[in-house]
Parts: C-alpha cells; sequence; structure tokens
C-alpha cells in the first residue's frame, strides 16, 4: 500500500506503521507542545488531553518527543520498511 | 536460528556505510541494519557536504564517484535589514575563479542515491545488508551490550555494535548510552525541493549556495540565533530550500512551527527580490519534506561530554551528537566518526576486548579530532541573537560575516591546516589524489553524472593532463620524504594560522571581494581548464597507488 499528499507532495508512505507514536493520557497535561512543533498535523487537543488524530502524514522527526516535557509521548520507529520515504530528501 | 556477528551497524546513512565498509574489508563479520526499505530514503537533509569532509574523510568516497548534484563554490549571504525597502546587504565567501568551480568548497548531492552509493561499496566489500529491519533494543548480559533485537523479534549477537542511528538516537537512550537531547538543542528544518531549468539555476546561482538573514521583526525567517534563515542549495536542475528553527527558544511553550513555517515561506518567496522575480516564475515545487537535526548540541558542555561509547557500543555521527553548530553540516564529521569506530572495532575484536575501558580510546580520537571539534564548537550561529538585541546593523552583518563569511577563514583557519598537514604527514602522496578528486568530481558533474562503467570500450587517450597527472605523481613519490618532513615540522605551528588570518581578515576580505569583481577577466582561462576536465578521458582521474 502506497499513500501520497496532497500538501507535502514528494513523498510517500508505505505500508501499515500501525500507532508508533502513542500518548500516555495519566502523563499529558495537555500543553499543545506537540500540536504546535507538529507540521504533518497528526495531533489535537482537547479537554487538556493530546491524541493523535492518524500518523497519515507524519514525518518521523521526533519533534513531538522531544518538546514534551512530561514524558507522555512514547515514540518508536514503525516497523521496518513502513512509513514515510522520499527520493528527495 | 542463533545469528552471530562481529560487528553490527545500525543504520545505513551517511556513516553507517563507511564503518561497515571498513569493518568487512578487515575480514570482521559485519551486518548493517537499517530501518528503511531502501537505503537513504529516510534522510532529508540540505546537502552541501563541505569539502573538508572528502579530504580528510574515508579514502574510498574520496578515489570514488558517488553521484554528485553540482560543485559548490562558496556561500553568498543575504542580510536583510527591512524586506519591504529593499534593504538588502550581501556578504560572500567564494573560491575564486579560475580555481573555482574545479577546486570547490564542497559538492551538492541527494541523500537516497548518495548513501546507496556509499552501501553498495560497503556490501561490495563483504558487509551483509538487512534492510526493513529496525533495532529495537540492545541484547544485555551482565550490563554489557551484546547485541541487537530487531522489530521482527530476531536476537542478533555481536561482539560490538557500532551505533549509527542518526539524531534522535532513539536506541541509544533506550541502551542507556545517552540521554535524549533538549528541544533547545534541536532545530526543525521545512524543507522544500524545487525544479528548475539548469540554465536558470546556472545563471542565478552559478556554484553558489545562497542564505538569507533577517531581523525577527521582518518575519522572513526564524528568529536570529534560533535557527537558519534561509538556506537555498544549486542542484544539476533543481534548487534545495530550507529554513528551520529550534524547538524550543528558551523554555516556555514550543513556538507554533506549524503556523510559523509557512508565514516564513510566505513572506521570504514573494518578497525576496532575486527569488520572487528570477526562480520563481520558472520554479516548480516538487517534494515537501522535514526533519529535526543537532543545531546546538555541541554547544553545551553536558551535552558534547555525554558518553559516546559503553560496553559493547559505540555511537557515531549524529547519534554520537556531533553535527555542526555553525554551518549545519553533519556528513563530514559523521564519516570521520564512522572511520574511527571502524578502526577502534578492528582492534578491540583482535584484543578480544570490547569492554568501555578498551573502547575509551574512541572518544579520546573524536576529542583530538580537529574538524569535529571546530564543527562542533562553532558558536557564530547561536552568537547571532546578540545581534538581534543590539539590533546593529553593522553587527549583523559582523556576525554573518564570521560564521558564513570571509571571516570563517579566522576560526576554520588552523583545524583545516591540521587536517590537511596530519594528512600529509601520513600520506605524503595524498595531494596528487586530492587533485585527481577535484578534477574527477568535476568531470563527472560535466558529464552529467553518466556512469564511468560505460566508458571501457572506448580509446584510452592519456593527453596533456593525464601526462601532467603521471608526472605529479612520480614528482610526489619522490619528494615523499621531504613532504612529511615539512608536514612534521609545520604541525605544531598550525595554531597560529587563525590568530594570522584573524590579522589579516580586513586584508583578506578585500581580496575576496577584488577577486570575484575581477572574475570575468579570468573567464577565458577558467572555462579553458574546464573544457580540459570535461573532455579527458576519466581513466586519467582515478586513483594511482
Ligand atoms: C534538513 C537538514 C539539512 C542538513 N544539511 C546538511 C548539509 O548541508 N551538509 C551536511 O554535511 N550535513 C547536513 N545535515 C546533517 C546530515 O544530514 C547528518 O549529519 C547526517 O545525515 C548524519 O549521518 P548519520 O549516518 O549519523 O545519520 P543518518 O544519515 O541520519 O542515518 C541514520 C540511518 O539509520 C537508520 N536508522 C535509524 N534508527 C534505526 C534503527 N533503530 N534500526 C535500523 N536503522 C535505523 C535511518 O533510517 C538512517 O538511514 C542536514 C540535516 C538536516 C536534517
Ligand atoms: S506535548 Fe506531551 S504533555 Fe503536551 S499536549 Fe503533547 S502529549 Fe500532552
Ligand atoms: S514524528 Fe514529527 S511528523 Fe510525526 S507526529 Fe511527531 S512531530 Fe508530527
Amino acid at each position: 500500500m502506497v499513500r501520497k499528499s496532497e500538501r507535502f507532495p514528494g513523498v510517500e508512505w508505505v505500508g501499515e506503521t500501525g500507532a508508533f507514536i502513542k500518548i500516555d493520557g495519566k502523563k499529558c497535561t495537555g500543553c499543545g507542545n506537540c500540536l504546535r512543533v507538529c507540521l504533518g498535523r497528526c495531533f489535537e487537543v482537547k479537554n487538556k488531553l493530546a491524541s493523535i488524530k492518524n500518523l497519515d502524514e507524519c514525518m518521523e522527526c521526533a519533534a513531538c518527543w522531544y518538546v514534551c516535557a512530561d514524558g507522555a509521548i512514547d515514540f518508536a520507529w514503525p516497523p521496518g520498511g513502513t512509513g514515510y520515504r522520499s527520493d528527495w530528501g | 536460528m542463533i545469528q552471530e556477528y562481529d560487528v553490527i551497524v545500525v543504520g545505513a546513512g551517511f556513516a553507517g556505510p563507511v564503518a561497515a565498509k571498513k569493518c568487512a574489508e578487515a575480514g570482521l563479520k559485519t551486518l548493517m541494519l537499517e530501518r528503511s526499505e531502501n537505503p537513504g530514503e529516510k534522510v532529508i537533509s540540505g546537502l552541501t557536504i563541505p569539502i573538508y569532509g572528502f579530504l580528510f574523510g574515508p579514502a574510498f568516497i574520496r578515489d570514488g564517484n558517488p553521484p554528485i548534484e553540482r560543485p559548490v563554490d562558496g556561500i553568498k549571504n543575504y542580510v536583510i535589514y527591512d524586506i519591504k525597502a529593499g534593504d538588502i546587504d550581501t556578504v560572500e565567501l567564494r573560491i575564486p575563479r579560475p580555481l573555482s568551480p574545479i577546486f570547490a568548497f564542497g559538492y551538492n548531492a541527494y541523500c537516497k542515491p548518495f548513501i546507496a552509493w556509499e552501501v553498495d561499496q560497503a556490501v561490495a566489500a563483504g558487509a551483509e545488508l538487512r534492510t526493513s529491519t529496525t533495532a529495537v533494543d540492545v541484547i544485555k548480559e551482565d550490563g554489557r551490550i551484546r547485541g541487537i533485537v530487531t522489530d521482527k523479534g530476531d536476537q542478533i549477537r555481536a561482539r560490538l555494535v557500532i551505533n549509527c542511528e542518526g539524531s534522535q538516537g532513539i536506541l541509544a537512550v533506550r541502551a542507556g548510552v545517552r540521554e535524549k537531547y533538549p528541544p533547545e538543542a534541536i532545530s526543525l528544518a521545512d524543507t522544500y525541493d524545487y525544479e528548475c531549468p539548469r540554465e536558470v539555476i546556472d545563471r542565478v546561482f552559478g556554484y553558489t549556495l545562497r542564505f538569507c538573514w533577517g531581523f525577527d521583526e521582518q518575519m522572513i525567517a526564524p528568529p536570529l540565533g534560533h535557527g537558519n534563515g534561509l538556506m537555498s542549495w544549486p542542484y544539476r536542475n533543481s534548487i534545495h530550500w530550507m529554513q528551520d528553527q529550534c524547538l524550543m527558544l528558551d523554555g516556555g511553550q514550543a513556538p507554533n512551527l506549524r503556523k510559523l513555517f509557512d508565514e516564513y515561506h510566505g513572506n521570504i518567496t514573494t518578497q525576496l527580490p532575486w527569488w520572487r522575480d528570477e526562480i520563481a516564475p520558472s520554479a516548480k515545487l516538487r517534494a515537501r519534506m522535514w526533519e529535526g537535526f543537532e543545531i546546538f548540541v555541541g554547544l553545551d558542555d553536558r551535552l558534547r561530554n555525554m558518553p559516546n561509547y559503553t560496553d559493547g557500543m559505540i555511537l557515531v555521527g549524529d547519534a554520537a551528537g556531533l553535527e555542526s553548530t555553525g554551518l549545519c553540516d553533519g556528513v563530514p564529521a559523521a564519516w570521520f566518526s564512522a572511520d574511527i569506530a571502524a578502526d577502534t572495532a578492528i582492534e578491540a575484536i583482535k584484543a578480544n576486548d570490547t569492554s568501555a575501558g578498551f573502547l575509551k580510546r574512541y572518544d579520546r580520537r573524536i576529542k583530538a579530532h580537529p574538524i569535529i571539534q571546530w564543527t562542533i564548537t562553532c558558536r557564530g550561529r547561536w552568537d547571532l541573537r546578540k545581534a538581534q538585541e543590539s539590533h546593529d546593523r553593522k553587527e549583523l552583518r559582523a556576525r554573518i560575516d564570521h560564521q558564513f563569511g570571509p571571516g570563517l577563514l579566522t576560526h576554520l583557519g588552523t583545524p583545516l591546516t591540521k587536517g590537511i598537514l596530519e594528512a600529509l604527514r601520513k600520506d605524503p602522496t595524498v595531494i596528487t589524489k586530492w587533485v585527481r578528486m577535484f578534477l574527477r568530481y568535476y568531470y563527472n558533474w560535466e558529464n552529467e553524472g553518466s556512469s564511468r562503467e560505460n566508458l571501457p570500450g572506448q580509446e584510452k587517450k592519456r593527453g596533456a593532463l593525464g601526462t601532467t597527472l603521471l608526472l605529479s605523481d612520480a614528482l610526489g613519490k619522490l619528494l615523499s620524504p621531504l613532504t612529511r618532513a615539512i608536514a612534521w615540522l609545520l604541525e605544531p605551528l598550525a595554531g597560529a594560522i587563525n590568530p594570522l588570518t584573524r590579522a589579516l581578515h580586513p586584508l583578506i576580505e578585500i581580496i575576496l571581494r577584488a577577486s570575484i569583481k575581477m572574475e570575468h577577466v579570468f573567464s577565458p582561462l577558467t572555462k579553458r581548464m574546464a573544457d580540459s576536465v570535461k573532455q579527458a578521458d576519466p581513466s586519467i582521474f582515478d586513483a594511482s597507488n
């Protein structure tokens, strides 16, 4: 399976990544840092709690993981051979 | 099935294949793991690889034919005081004609083909490659690392793991070798790739990178000292374009990069005269990507001194925090550290000791490497924030000059001289290898990167250039003892180069400026030199031994 995005040309997302980024609702303070740095618009914050909308346009940059001061984001790479790829990096 | 190797290299990016090739050549059973399906397709970068990477990096890259997109002769900086009023100054650092573009400041490349080429060399040397495989954990026994666990659940044992996983260091953090870097030390790069006809790029950029910087209130670029304004790289038929900003400025909330990047991009592409008028009409967006990189890791003593080895594992390249805090380059340090890691691995396995005590020499060598240490301690870009504080035009220009203009020579001079002298002491004939590299790379660029393998049927013609190269080889060999002795004698004096270039800075500026103005005088000679390389039989550029 190969997906493309209109907003982000020149990139493909392949295979089933599953939910490789997870949020621990108990630790999340709803600060919104992840939402602000994610160019892929993967997050939403409602009632002081962040959740992942989807990872369809995730570029695996880990910015969300870096800015989450509360350790609420569990970041792992998607399974080998899945996720974003580009010829133009 | 128990799988056992001497060395596992995690990550086949810029560093991984360099380490894997050297280990395999030394007869070590070497496995390279890469999480992407095709090497290089998850690596996002600029990319200009500065010349010191090629001069002092792995011999197989210097002597080979990696795919490059364009030689680079230097940087032209646009210092934007007021974009609406067109109040823009320039600061330029360039290797003058007729030396450039053959004798280049660096080479531009796309990550995927370049990395794929490196990986091919490692595999040809006997390293095994397993793609679509993520190392998710380490095997730990008695507190020491004994191998890797993959996302498929395989346990692969090794006497040593060389970790080249890149800047996030997820595995290194998980294995407890180093901590996660704080967001203040990481910058997120919003990267665009535009197709553009070669003649437009030739006319507007030539061989020169264009960087743009502006006072914060212009909103055309990230706040000064918290990222790079605009870096644009001319490729063969395309332009790479990036703006980046730290994930956290000074504590508090993370900036709203989602909004800010669109704002900077919109403002600068519509207001910057040369982009708007000369590039935009013929540029077509081909790709947009983003990636984080280590912008200021090296400037923090604690981060810079975090461990880069443990019992059974060495960290290399970005995983070890070796990205430049000045020019934004990381590939040279990734290559150097991969080379050093492979040497260390070979020695450790021979001594049957991969304990932290033995691997300590890796860290010592990294700390003694003049270019690595220079790249990770440059303060020039960080200091740009002081120009915003004073809001002084002169200060802004001077600080840009210091890091990205002729002032670069006042701090690069000593490490570069040390690198050259050390290389000459080790191999006095390296000069002809360097010259051949410049000529071969230029040939490859001019001939559209045509595959050298297609040429064997043709009759070989040595020509005047080939004869000159052979003569210089002979001379180089003859003078070897003398060259080595001179390099050895001069090495202790390399420390004087920085103070000297500082004293001569105004003069250097004048000479560089004049040489750019006089370029037309050298046009015929530059063209003659370029033609003789372009039309030569490429076999004359192959490294002689
Ligand atoms: C936008 C941008 C612009 C840049 N511009 C320049 C420039 O102009 N010049 C320059 O010299 N440098 C530049 N750099 C820096 C340069 O790209 C890096 O320093 C360089 O890629 C580091 O090489 P590396 O081998 O350490 O890591 P990488 O090249 O990142 O390679 C890491 C590899 O490991 C793989 N991997 C990661 N984790 C695992 C795992 N657990 N299991 C298996 N595989 C794994 C990745 O898929 C990747 O292939 C730039 C960086 C960015 C982000
Ligand atoms: S950054 Fe962390 S704590 Fe803040 S909203 Fe996101 S997940 Fe929650
Ligand atoms: S890794 Fe990057 S793109 Fe993916 S969700 Fe996190 S911030 Fe967004």
